[in-house]
C-alpha cells in the first residue's frame, strides 16, 4: 500500500548512499596520501635520530614489544610498548615547556592522551587504540538522520498535493494507511543512520581498528540519538500535514526556525524587550526535539547527565513523537479531495 | 454484479450546495452517464460516493452497504484530472496498482497501455494529457472491478483513443460491472451509456433510460402564417416542457403526446407542422440551459 513512501524512502537512501560513498573514498584517498606520515614506524625512526638517543628493545613475556628511547641530554625518556593490533601504549616523558602549566587529556578519535606535571616533568601517556565512544558516531548519524527525516517529513502532504484519489481508493483505512507510511520513513532514516554509522566506522578502520564503547553516556546516546531524528521527523510531518500546499516552504525553513529559536531561548533577560524574547522563545523552543538532547561528552557533563535527568529527556522526545505523529494522522483523517 | 445507490445526497462548501440533495441508482451491469454543465456537481458527487469528500447528508450504498475501505477492491476510479506520480514511470504505477488491488490484473495493465500508445518506460511528467488519462484508465480497467466510476474518462484523448475507451466501458458492461461515468462529450454517452443523469447546480434534473428519453420527447414545429397567433393554452399543458416562440415559428419541446400537439398546432392554424426527434445533446441542452440563454422569445419554460 506504501509502494510510494517506499520509493521516496529508496531514493533519499540513494542519495544519502552516494554522499557516504564519496565520504569513504576521500577517506581512502587520504588514507593513501598520508600513509607515509601516519606510520608509528617513521615517528619512531625520528625518534631514535635525535643525538644521544639510546634506543633499547625487549620482548615482554606477554610478548608486547617495548622499546625504549633515552636522551640524558635532553631528559627524553619514551617508553612504548607496541601490542600489535591492539595498538601502542607510549610513556613519555620530558621537561614540561615554559607555556604548559596545567594538566591535559584529550581524546581524537581512538587516540588518548593523558599529560601530568611533576615539578618540571612531563609525563605524557598515549594510548593508540582506546575506545572510540558511541556518542561520536550516534552524533553523525543523527546529522544525516535529521536530514533524511526532513525530507522524509512531508509523506501526508505530498499525497494531499494531488494523489488524494489515488491513496484514499485504495482498499485500507486511513489511520492503517498513515501509520504504514510513518513506518516507512522510520525504517529509512533509522536505515540512514546505520548507513552513516557504517560508513564512518570505515573510514576510521581505514587509520585503525576501532573499538567502540557503548558503556555510560554511550548507551543512552544511542536511545536518544534513534529517538531524536523520529521526533524531528513526527514534528515537520505534522507541520507539513497542516500546511500541505506549502509543504516545502515548512521543510525548508523548519532548520533556520528551530535554530533562531533555540539561539533566542539563551538571550539574556537584561531588560524588558529581552525578557520578553528570552521567554516566549524559551516556551516555543520546548516543542522542539533538538531541545531535549545533547552531545556533549565532557565528563563533568556526563556526570550531570544523571539516569533520569537523562530518563526525563527522552521521556519527552518520546512524547513529542507520539504527539506530534498523532497531530499529522489526526489532520490526515480529515482531509477532503 | 453491483448497485450503487445514492440517497439524498448533499455536498456543502460554506453556504453553496455543491450537490443538493441528489438520489440516483446505478444498476448492476450498467452504463450510466452522469451529464451537466461545469459546476454542475458532477466530481463533487463522484468524490462524495467514493469517500474522498464528506457529504454533508445523504448515503450512498454499494449493494446496500455503506463505503468501507475493503470496497474498493470492487470500485475503480478514475480522476477527472491527472492524479499521478510526476517522478514515476508508467511502470511503477502499474507496480503501485498491482501491490495495492487483489485482483489487479499487470498483463491486462501492459496489453491496455500497449494499445493506448503509452511508453511504460516513461515518467509520466514526460507524457502528455492524453497519455496520463490512458494511465489511469488502463489501470482502472485492469483492476477486474466490478464498479467503475470515471470522471471525464476520455478527457485530453485522441478520437481513436476515445473510441477505444468507450468499447472498454461497454465491454466491462457486457460483462456484468456498473460503469458510472460523466463526460462532456454528449455524443459519448449517447453511444455508451443505456442511463442518463442530468444534473444542474447540484441537483437532478432528469433521469432515465437513453432510448425513453429519447423515444418520448420531441420537438413539434408549426409555422403560423403571421405573429398574431395564439397558443390557445397548448403551452400551459404540463407536457410541454418548454414553448419557444419566433416571429411566426413555435417550437415545442413535449414529454409525450407529440401527435397530439401537432393536431393541436393545426387545429391553431399552423401550417408545416413536423415532430423532431431529439438526441441526448438536445435533451441535454433544454434540460439545462436558462431560458434566456436563446434569442427565441420564451412563451413558457418549465423545463425544471
Amino acid at each position: 500500500m506504501t509502494y510510494v513512501e517506499w520509493l521516496r524512502v529508496r531514493g533519499c537512501l540513494r542519495t544519502c548512499a552516494i554522499i557516504l560513498a564519496i565520504l569513504v573514498a576521500l577517506g581512502i584517498v587520504l588514507r593513501v596520501s598520508f600513509a607515509r606520515y601516519m606510520s608509528p614506524e617513521t615517528w619512531l625512526h625520528h625518534v631514535s635520530m635525535e643525538p644521544g638517543t639510546q634506543q633499547t628493545n625487549v620482548v615482554l613475556p606477554d610478548g608486547t614489544k617495548r622499546t625504549i628511547y633515552d636522551n640524558p641530554d635532553k631528559q627524553e625518556h619514551v617508553v612504548i610498548d607496541n601490542h600489535g593490533s591492539s595498538g601502542m601504549h607510549i610513556v613519555i616523558t620530558e621537561p614540561t615547556a615554559h607555556e604548559k602549566s596545567d594538566a591535559d587529556h584529550f581524546s581524537i578519535g581512538s587516540v588518548q592522551v593523558n599529560e601530568s606535571r611533576h615539578g618540571t616533568m612531563t609525563t605524557t601517556v598515549v594510548d593508540t587504540n582506546g575506545s572510540v565512544p558511541m556518542l561520536y558516531y550516534m552524533a553523525l548519524a543523527d546529522i544525516v538522520a535529521l536530514i533524511v527525516a526532513t525530507l522524509l517529513a512531508a509523506p501526508f502532504a505530498r499525497e494531499i498535493d494531488g494523489h488524494l484519489e489515488i491513496v484514499m481508493t485504495k482498499p485500507i483505512s486511513r489511520v492503517r494507511y498513515a501509520l504504514e507510511a510513518i513506518g516507512v520513513d522510520i525504517l529509512g532514516i533509522l536505515a540512514a543512520s546505520i548507513m552513516t554509522i557504517v560508513a564512518f566506522y570505515l573510514c576510521q578502520l581505514l587509520f585503525e581498528t576501532p573499538r567502540l564503547d557503548f558503556s555510560g553516556i554511550n548507551s543512552r546516546a544511542i536511545a536518544m540519538g534513534l529517538l531524536l531524528p523520529l521526533a524531528w521527523y513526527a514534528m515537520l510531518a505534522a507541520a507539513t500535514s497542516w500546511f500541505p500546499r506549502n509543504y516545502g516552504a515548512v521543510l525548508g525553513f523548519a532548520w533556520p526556525v528551530v535554530l533562531l529559536i533555540g539561539g533566542l531561548s539563551f538571550v539574556q533577560p537584561s531588560n524588558i524587550v529581552a525578557l520578553f524574547i528570552h521567554d516566549v522563545a524559551w516556551g516555543l523552543s520546548r516543542l522542539s526535539p533538538l531541545t531535549y538532547t545533547s552531545f556533549n561528552i565532557s565528563s563533568q557533563m556526563a556526570q550531570d547527565q544523571s539516569i533520569s535527568h537523562f530518563t526525563l529527556r527522552l521521556s519527552m522526545e518520546a512524547l513529542l513523537f507520539v504527539v506530534y505523529g498523532g497531530l499529522a494522522i489526526w489532520r490526515w483523517q480529515r482531509v477532503e479531495a | 454484479m453491483s448497485t450503487i445507490t445514492i440517497s439524498n445526497l448533499r455536498k456543502t462548501y460554506g453556504s453553496t450546495a455543491a450537490v443538493d440533495g441528489l438520489s440516483l441508482e446505478v444498476p448492476s451491469g450498467s452504463v450510466f452517464g452522469l451529464l451537466g454543465p461545469n459546476g454542475a456537481g458532477k466530481t463533487t458527487t463522484f468524490k462524495c460516493m467514493l469517500g474522498l469528500a464528506r457529504a454533508s447528508s445523504g448515503t450512498v450504498l454499494y449493494d446496500g452497504k455503506p463505503l468501507v475501505p475493503e470496497t474498493f477492491e470492487r470500485v475503480a476510479y478514475v480522476p477527472e484530472r491527472s492524479v499521478l506520480y510526476e517522478s514515476l514511470t508508467v511502470d511503477q504505477h502499474v507496480e503501485m496498482n498491482r501491490r495495492a488491488y487483489k485482483n489487479f490484473d499487470a498483463a491486462r495493465a501492459h496489453e491496455l497501455l500497449a494499445q493506448f500508445g503509452v511508453a511504460r518506460t516513461k515518467r509520466t511528467r514526460y507524457l502528455s494529457k492524453g497519455m496520463r488519462t490512458a494511465v489511469m484508465v488502463a489501470c482502472a480497467f485492469a483492476r477486474n472491478a466490478e464498479i467503475l466510476v470515471l470522471d471525464e474518462p476520455t478527457g485530453g484523448l485522441d478520437p481513436v483513443n476515445q473510441r477505444h475507451v468507450l468499447s472498454l466501458i461497454i465491454n466491462e458492461a457486457a460483462k456484468g460491472n456498473s460503469v458510472l461515468f460523466s463526460s462532456h462529450q454528449i455524443g459519448q454517452v449517447e453511444r455508451a451509456a443505456e442511463r442518463v443523469a442530468i444534473v444542474d447546480r447540484g441537483r437532478l434534473v432528469l433521469e432515465g433510460l437513453v432510448d425513453d428519453l429519447k423515444a418520448d420527447r420531441k420537438i413539434v414545429e408549426g409555422i403560423f402564417p403571421d405573429v398574431g397567433f395564439s397558443l390557445d393554452g397548448i403551452a400551459n399543458d404540463p407536457r410541454v416542457q418548454r414553448a419557444d416562440r419566433t416571429e411566426r415559428i413555435v417550437r415545442l419541446l413535449v414529454s409525450s403526446g407529440a401527435d397530439e400537439f401537432s393536431s393541436r398546432l393545426s387545429a391553431a392554424g399552423a401550417t408545416g407542422i413536423r415532430a423532431l426527434d431529439l438526441n441526448l445533446e438536445d435533451i441535454f441542452l433544454y434540460a439545462v440551459s436558462p431560458a434566456d440563454a436563446t434569442t427565441d422569445v420564451v412563451v413558457k419554460d418549465t423545463s425544471s
